[in-house]
Formats: structure tokens, sequence, C-alpha cells
């Protein structure tokens, strides 16, 4: 690094002694110029290919997103000095303890100064200890089990909002219903992120006046979930949540249909959000409910870089398509604006300063507010309730961002 | 009955062998100057770290190392453990367990528990030294049982067991659950983690060593020859089988304990990961199962191989169809796996590889 | 008590899945004393061509099936007569190890064809049922259960009243004396694994239809098939039948009707009965000592 800060040293000198020749010469406006100092390099371990590698290209998409615009403007801003982004990747296939072995690979050979996250709490969890034993701040936005940030770690950050309240949205959104529903049945994957959700749902149920009929959990990924479906079914729920993955919640809907259980509310995290839903299901996805980090109806007006719409647009025209950006699109994104923000607030490239700089920021973008609280993850960002309506996501609350009503009660299966 | 694996037997050395020409690894010199050259190389890479601590940089040595390299030393010396202790019972002793990584997991989880703050809050060098003691009180207990078991019952039974006692410790909130456990990070401490996993690794080859020139060696190759006759001439065939079963189940627990330490994070998905299993028997395998390097050298080429494919989504696909492959080939072509290029006898020829084809087939 | 019948129905009829995922296996098993671990890749395959044909040619699955099932025969035979007649009497592991990197293979190569977007059949008909007594049947579930049946007696009817069959047999009974009587053995280890294959791709063409499917999704079924021919037992197509069914009940009731223990120990307790069978009566319920 030496040869690069002499470098970096003597160009900075030759600009200031142009500019000051210019300032003679011409007498022209006193814009302030900027200089290009080297690339930055940040490492991206990602689940490119492996049991995770749909959110992974979903992930992939936002952090290209941030890069193709970040590179348009010049790079990075510190103190005049303009570096332009390299972003590097690896396939981690979705292991944890590949992805753990890639990011050191990434900081000690690929000379990553800072890391974005990977997909999935697990992967994040080993990357999480790569990052802290190096002191590297890795800012993630794919990862949202709490543990992680129960350890105490101070380089790792997380723009998006915990798993404990990717349902209470919709315990919100429902107590406002009428006619009021008054049961829930809660089933979810035993994976962490998803016992998580659950956990949060069944302590905050009560306190909106629900009671919770059944609860049960499943091993992840399992594909033959009707036997659970009809035990909830046989307890009358007005609402079935379901906390897990896209193959589940799949697999729940189907036996909903199959065994007729008519629930006035359907809600699942995680499946809903992904175009794979309605593709798998068609008609039958309609009604169904899910939490999400951020739709494209949400009404926040960014400090910088794009507004909701037109990260809308880009999205279509950067990857040629007629699907809105699904929410791991922008948290991934996000995580890329937080990163550019601490290092611009930091006016520095040094890992400790940015870190320092990472855990004061408080900025407004188009995913809506990103600041950490003091385990380094964002609780001031609202959840969101989508609904697939018609084919069709639209978000339904809460009421400052929904674009339209949501629809309820869900008609029965033979009303369909 | 069946081709038996491990050193020649001397029935095989009758028959036809190709010209002297063609073997060259045959010859005694030839052969102690490569396991020198092997020995000077081992030695210089367990040494090479040094140059990466802060003594060495203040005596102007030159960094021969980074981090990333000794992670991947690290990693390679976990699999000789493990790929050595699997030898013992699916190679010595003809026993082809399938959940071997059960112990990995349990060694883990007794270690990450003792040293947990919340926990037991034990120094990690307790921690560690109590990990083979759950693995092999397990093993014993469900050997007993399990071991009457032959062949493929023995296989599923045992990959069975792996499966239930992650499954099990996946919803027991003291172990974790669902979310793991975090031993906390030691920061700094590259080299200890290394040097840990290599001293295991010795012993684990030590064991192996002591094992195969011992009575009790030769009686598991004995119960994996021929266990009715075996049993006939007087071995204790329950409580050989159960022996080494515990003794690979020690040493696989102690490559747990040392890994959870070392990664500051354990969950079932890590601790009981059906990909180290089917690894460290690949290995075993590949290098020459029944034999004291082989597991050593399969775990080596093994490990860098899949390193330096890691991280390239374009070959990922490739390189597990590439491993596929490989496999089959492996299977059909070398039985004996890579040590057998460098054992007496060489296996070059291609009519041994005719004739072992012939043997197999139908 | 609703409850509990629904839950009876809803285990037979994947029951009736297993039955057809395991039958293949337990032939395989049986007769050429290979444990295959790429016959959750064959099914998958199954369910992939199940789903091509639907997807591009609008043919009904079902419609579908034996098509499946031809194609499903040819590569079985291939693969049997090419790689796996090779190692036939290595030691066990071997043939462990082969069938584990034909896996790799198979399920790599559905990957870089397919990607791993989930995929799913969804005739016009599917979630439809009837009921009875608030009961539901599916019909998807219930004609996935006929076509098993009819499955088992089929390959039932081959082994036992066929020459092929008896053929088949006795190389599995005795496969020197089978040489000695002139059997080619070579043909018919290759028509075993065949018949077997073809089965494991109409089980996974049911699959398609139950599930959402994806290149990796075939695993679950080897172990599966494991268990099932375990409990039911090793050798007569019946004691695969009895394996399945019961399997199917077993995973289904003990899920949902154990109280207190959730469906979290699914898997646990789907291990410990296997492991449970295995030490206890390793004949299985109904079979022959292997």
């Amino acid at each position: 690094m030496m040869g690069g800060t002499t470098r970096f040293t003597g160009v900075l000198s030759l600009a200031a002694v142009l500019a000051l020749a210019c300032g003679g010469a011409g007498g022209g406006g006193a814009a302030a110029t900027t200089t290009t100092g080297e690339d930055l390099v940040i490492g991206v371990p990602m689940s490119i290919t492996g049991s995770q590698s749909k959110e992974g290209a979903l992930a992939k998409q936002g952090y290209d997103m941030w890069l193709q615009w970040i590179n348009q403007q010049g790079g990075i801003n510190v103190k005049s000095v303009k570096h332009k982004v390299q972003l590097k990747y690896e396939d981690d296939t979705s292991k944890a303890d590949i992805s753990a072995q890639l990011t050191q690979k990434l900081i000690t050979e690929e000379k990553a100064q800072f890391l974005l996250g990977p997909y999935g709490s697990a992967t994040t969890a080993s990357d999480a200890v790569v990052a802290e034993k190096n002191s590297i701040p890795m800012v993630e936005g794919n990862g949202a089990a709490q543990a992680i940030f129960s350890q105490g770690y101070k380089y790792v950050f997380g723009v998006l909002s915990p798993a404990n309240v990717y349902l209470t949205g919709v315990l919100d959104m429902a107590a406002t219903l009428s006619p009021k529903p008054a049961t829930v049945a809660m089933l979810a994957a035993d994976d962490n992120f998803s016992q998580e959700v659950a956990k949060a749902v069944t302590e905050y149920a009560p306190s909106k006046g629900f009671q919770i009929v059944y609860s049960d959990k499943y091993p992840n990924g399992s594909t033959n979930l009707s036997g659970l479906v009809a035990n909830a079914k046989a307890r009358n729920p007005d609402i079935v949540l379901n906390s897990g993955h896209l193959q589940e919640a799949i697999a729940i809907h189907k036996a909903a249909k199959d065994l007729k259980l008519d629930a006035k509310l359907s809600a699942y995290s995680v499946g809903p959000s992904t175009p794979d839903y309605i593709v798998a299901l068609g008609k039958d996805a309609n009604y169904v409910f899910d939490g999400s980090q951020w739709t494209p109806q949400v009404k926040y007006t960014p400090a910088f870089y794009l507004t909701v719409q037109d990260y809308v647009a880009s999205y279509k025209k950067q990857f040629n398509t007629q699907d809105d950006p699904d929410y791991h699109v922008a948290e991934s994104t996000a995580a890329c604006l937080a990163l550019q923000k601490a290092i611009e607030n930091a006016g520095s490239l040094k890992p400790d300063k940015v870190r320092d700089a990472l855990a004061a920021l408080n900025v407004t973008t188009f995913f809506g507010q990103i600041k950490f609280d003091s385990r380094g993850i964002n609780t001031f960002k609202p959840m969101v309730v989508e609904q697939i309506q018609d084919g069709k996501h639209h978000t339904v609350w809460p009421s400052s961002v929904a674009d339209t009503k949501p629809q309820y009660p869900t008609p029965s299966w033979s009303n369909r | 009955m069946t081709t038996s694996l491990g050193p020649p037997s001397s029935e095989e050395a009758t028959g036809l062998e190709a010209p002297p020409s063609l073997r060259v690894l045959d010859r005694p010199r030839l052969r102690r100057l490569l396991v020198l050259v092997f020995m000077l190389a081992l030695i210089v890479v367990l040494l090479a770290p040094l140059t990466a601590t802060d003594q060495a940089d203040s005596l102007g040595v030159p960094q021969l190392v980074d981090r990333s390299q000794i992670r991947i030393l690290t990693t390679i010396a976990m699999f000789v453990v493990m790929a050595s202790a699997w030898n013992l019972v699916g190679g010595l002793t003809g026993y082809s367990s399938f959940g071997n990584v059960a112990f990995f997991g349990l060694g883990a989880y007794t270690c990450a528990v003792a040293v947990d703050a919340h926990r037991l809050h034990l120094p990690m060098a307790a921690a560690i030294a109590l990990a083979p003691v759950i693995p092999a009180a397990f093993a014993t207990l469900v050997g007993l049982p399990l071991l009457r078991l032959r062949g493929h019952y023995f296989a599923i039974a045992t990959l069975g067991t792996a499966v239930a006692v992650g499954e099990v410790v996946k919803n027991i909130d003291y172990l974790g659950g669902a979310t793991g456990l975090f031993p906390p990070i030691l920061h700094r401490a590259d080299l200890l983690f290394l040097y840990m996993m290599v001293g295991a690794a010795l012993l684990a080859v030590l064991v192996s060593r002591l094992i195969l020139r011992s009575r009790f060696g030769y009686g598991l190759i004995a119960i994996r020859e021929n266990e009715e006759a075996a049993g006939v001439i007087g071995v204790n065939t329950t409580a050989y089988k159960v022996g080494a079963f515990a003794v690979a189940a020690a040493l696989t627990g102690l490559a747990g304990g040392v890994f959870a330490v070392w990664n500051s994070f354990i969950n079932q998905e890590l601790g009981f990961s059906l990909d180290f299993n089917i690894q460290m028997i690949l290995m075993a395998v590949l290098g020459g199962a029944g034999t004291l390097f082989g597991p050593v050298l399969g775990a080596i080429v093994l490990e860098l191989l899949i390193q330096n494919l890691a991280g390239r989504s374009d070959v990922a696909v490739y390189a597990q169809i590439g491993l596929g492959l490989l496999l089959a080939v492996t299977v059909i072509f070398v039985p004996r796996g890579i040590i057998a290029f460098f054992g007496g006898g060489s296996r070059l020829s291609l009519t041994h590889l005719r004739r072992s084809l012939r043997e197999t087939g139908v | 008590m609703q409850l509990f019948l629904q839950q009876v129905v809803l285990g037979l009829l994947i029951g009736g899945v297993y039955v057809a995922v395991a039958i293949g296996f337990s032939l395989v098993w049986g007769i050429l004393n290979i444990v295959n671990l790429a016959h959750g890749a064959l099914v998958i395959v199954g369910a992939y061509l199940t789903w091509l044909l639907f997807a591009r040619a609008r043919l009904d699955p079902f419609l579908a099936l034996p098509i499946v099932a031809v194609a499903l025969f040819a590569f079985g035979y291939a693969l049997q007569r090419a790689l796996i007649n090779r190692v036939i009497r290595a030691p066990l592991f071997f043939t462990l190890l082969l069938t584990f990197g034909v896996n790799l293979v198979i399920v790599n190569a559905l990957l870089v064809i397919f990607k791993s977007d989930f995929r799913s059949v969804t005739p016009g008909y599917s979630g439809s049922g009837f009921g009875i007594a608030g009961v539901q049947v599916p019909y998807i579930r219930l004609a996935a259960l006929g076509v098993a049946v009819v499955v088992a007696v089929a390959v039932g009817w081959l082994l036992n009243r066929t020459r092929t069959g008896a053929a088949i047999q006795a190389v599995g009974a005795d496969r020197d004396a089978a040489r000695l009587v002139g059997i080619d053995l070579r043909h018919v280890y290759a028509l075993t694994f065949a018949v077997a294959a073809a089965c494991a791709g109409v089980a996974g063409g049911l699959i398609s239809t139950i599930q959402a499917i994806t290149p990796t999704a075939g695993e679950p079924y080897t172990l599966q098939a494991f268990v099932v021919v375990v409990l039911g037992g090793l050798g007569r197509v019946g004691a695969t039948v009895v394996g399945g069914l019961v399997f199917g009940m077993v995973e289904t009731l003990g899920q949902t009707m154990v109280p207190g223990l959730g469906a979290g120990w699914a898997n646990a307790i789907a291990f410990a009965i296997l492991v449970l069978v295995l030490v206890v009566r390793p004949q299985g319920l109904m079979g022959r000592i292997a």
C-alpha cells in the first residue's frame, strides 16, 4: 500500500498546483475539483450457486445496481478524491464453512478493504466472525437473525429489520380489520431465522387481542406439510401464519387448498414476495400476505441515491425485466448505500474510522431509515405488509405507504 | 471373497506383472527418496506459518504464509484427523461408517457448551480436553448395538444415527437450538489453532501407527478379512470393534472441539455437515483405506483440490460433476487409492488394472 | 376423530408415493445387493421429464408417465451396463461411492440444464378433491396412490409370472448358479436396474404434481427409500408396499398427533425408527434376512 499512498499524494499535489494555476489564470468558478484515487475493493462472499442461489442472485442484483450507479458517479467521494469501486465476488455455494474461508481469502489475498454480507443467517454468522477477527467492517442486508447481533461484534452491521418484526406488522394490520380475526395458527420452519420470527409472533399476538390456537415447527425444507395443515385446520384459525422459506410457503398453501383450509387471512414470511411464488401457484396465490422489508410502493424521501420510482425503473432497465425488484434486491443495495455514506462521512478509507461512522450513521434512503442500534442492527426501519391481489403485489400496511386496501376476508376455496 | 484393502497380501504378488522397466516406483531407494522429500516438504509447510508472527517480523523474516493459507492448512489438518479416524473403522476393521460426522458434531458442541459464558464457562483448554470424551462415550454406547450389523445395514444405521443426533441437537435450547452457539472470538490466535489442529493430526497418525503395529490392529484386520474366523481364533470381536469405534470417535470429536473454538460459531448444519461426512470417507478411500498414510495423502490432495476450486461460480457445478467422475474412475480403476502408487508392488501396470476390473466386475 | 381420520388418509396417500419411490430401490438392493445412492437423482430426473412434457407439450402428467418410464428404463440400462456392472463384486463402499459419484453428476447436470428454479406441475385439477364426512381427499394424491399400486402390481407380476422375472430372481438368489444355467448376468443386472429406474422415474412424475421440484429435491427420497425398505423388509414387493404405507402413516401421525412432540422432531423420529428397526429386527416387518 506504500506505493499507492505516495502516488496518491503526488497526484494530489499536482492537482493542487494545477488548480491554483487555473484559478490564477482564468478566474473561473471555485469549483471543487475531485481527483481519482485508487480503486476501492469490496469483498462479497455470495451464494451464487447452491441451495440459496436464487436468493443470492437477487442479492447480487442489488449490489450490482449500486456498483453501476456509483461508478457512473466516478466512485465514492473521500475528501474530494473519488475511488471507483470493484466488487469482488466469491461463490460460497451456500455453505457456511466455505463462506468463512472465502471471506478470509477476500481480505488477505484479494485485498478487500470492506465486506458486503452474504445471503442467509448461518453464512452471515460465520463470515461475521472472520470480519471481526480481521477488524474489517462488514455491512449486510440479508441475514436477519438477531443472534448474530447479540455477540458484541463491533464490525458487523445489518441494514435490514431484524427477524422478530417480520410478521408483527401483519398482526398490527389484522387488528384494524373487521370483522376482527381472533385466532392464529403459527407454523414455522426449524431454522433460526424462522424460529425467531415465530417466537416474536407468539409473544406479540396476545397483546393485540389474538389467541394462538396452534403452533408447531417443521424441519427446514420439508415438502410434505399436509399433516400440519390438517392439524391447523382442525383448530379453525382465522389467521394462518408461516415463517419459513419459499419451498415451504408453496407447500403449505397447496396443502391449504387440498384440505380446504379456509383462513380469513394467510400471511407468510419470505416466499410470496418473490416472483417464483406467483408462477408456482398461479391464481391460488391471490389474497396471500407477506411481511416485507420493502416494497416498490413505499414513500420514503431519500437523502441521496435514487428515489423509489427511479430505483424500480433503473432495475427494470438494468436487468431487462418487467418484474419489480423484490426486497432482497433492495436490502442489498441499502447495505451498499450505508457503507458508502459511512465512508463519505468518515472522510477516510481506514477501517476503524469507517466503522465508527457506521455506528453513528443516520440517513434516509429509498429503503427507509438506516440507523443501527447499539448491537449493530437496524431497528429503526419498519416492516411493510404486502398482499398479492390479482396476480400483482400491492402494499397494504402501514397506511402511510399503502397503495391500496387489504382484500379481507379471503374468500373460501370453493368460492374462488 | 472380496478384494481386500490395505497392503497387498502375498497371493496378489503372483500373477502377471508388468516388465521391470515400468515399475519405477518399486525401487526401494526411489521410494525412500520420495518419502524423505515428502517429509521435508511437510516440515517446511508446518514451520512456514511461524513467519507470520510478530517475532518473525521483528527479526526481519519475510512472511511466507498469509492468513488465508493458514486457514486452509488448519482445515487440511482437521481432515487428516477425521480421515485417519474413519480409516480405523472403515479401512482397518472393514466397517464402513457413514455417520462419523456425529462425533465431530458432538465434540464441537461439547466444547462450545463448555466454553460458553452462560453455560459451563470453562477455560478453553479444559473444553478442548473434554471434546473427545462425549463422542467416545456415545460411540461406546451406540456401538454395542450398531456394530452387530454388517455391510449396508451398518452404513445406513450409522448415517441414520448421525442425522438423528443432529436433529435432536437442533431441538434443544441449551445446545443453542436452531441458532447455534457462539464461542468467544480469540483475536490473533490463528497460529494457536493451526498448531492445535496439526497436533491433533499428528496424534491421529501416531495412534493409527500404534494400532497398526499392535495386536489390537491385527485383530481389527482379522475382523475385516473374516470376522467369524477371527472370533474362532480368540479375538474378542465385540470389544475390538467397539474399541476402534470409540477411538475413532474420540479423535473425530477432538477435531470437532478445536473447530468449534476456532470458527467461533457452531450450528447443526456445520457440526453435522453431510459434506464433512462424505469428505472424510472420500479422503480415506481415495488416499488408500487401510494404510497409514493413505488418509493423510487423501486429505491433503482432496482438500487442496476443493480449496482451489472454491469461490469460482462458473466452475462450481462442473467441479461437482468432476468430483463425481473422479469418484467413479477411482473406484473402478484405482480402488486401492493414491497411496498404491507408492507402495511396494506397483499398481501402475495395465495388467493389474485389467485384473482388478475382472475381480470386481460381473 | 375427524382430524384423526384425515391424518390417516393423508398418511396413506403420501405412503403411496413412498411406495413408488421405494420399489425400484428395493429391487436393486435385493437383487444386485447395491444400495443406490443415486436413486433420488433418478426420481428427480423423472420429475423434470414430466415437467418438461407438461410445460412444453401440454401433456397431462399422468399421461406422461409411460413415456417417462421408458426413458428412464433406457437410461438405467445404460448406466448399469456401462458403469455399475464393473464394481458389483467390489467391497460395498465402492458401490456406495460410485453411486454417490453418479448422484453428483446427475444432480449437477440438472443444475446446469434447469438451474435451481422451483418448478411445479399444476394441471387444472390440482387442488380439487372430494370430501367424505369432512375428510378431504385430493384427487391428485389419490391418483398418485393408484399409480403406485399399479406399479407395485406390475413389478410383482414381472417378477413372479414372467421368465425374465424368474431370471432376475435366480440371479438374486444365487449368482453363480444362475450363470451356470446360462443366464446372461450382465444383461439381467442391467434389466433389473432399468426396471428400478423406470419405477423411480414414475415416482418422480407423481412427485412433480405434489410438490415444487428443484435438482436437489431428490436427496431426501433416497433416504426415505432406505427407511421404507428397512421397515418393510427386503425381498418381496409386498413388503415394500407395506413398508411404504406404514412409513407414510407413521410420519404423518407422528408429526401431528403425538402431544408434546412437535413436527420439528420428524426427522429425528424417522431416523430413530430406522436405527431401532435395524438393530432390533433387521429383516423388517415382512422381509427375509438379506
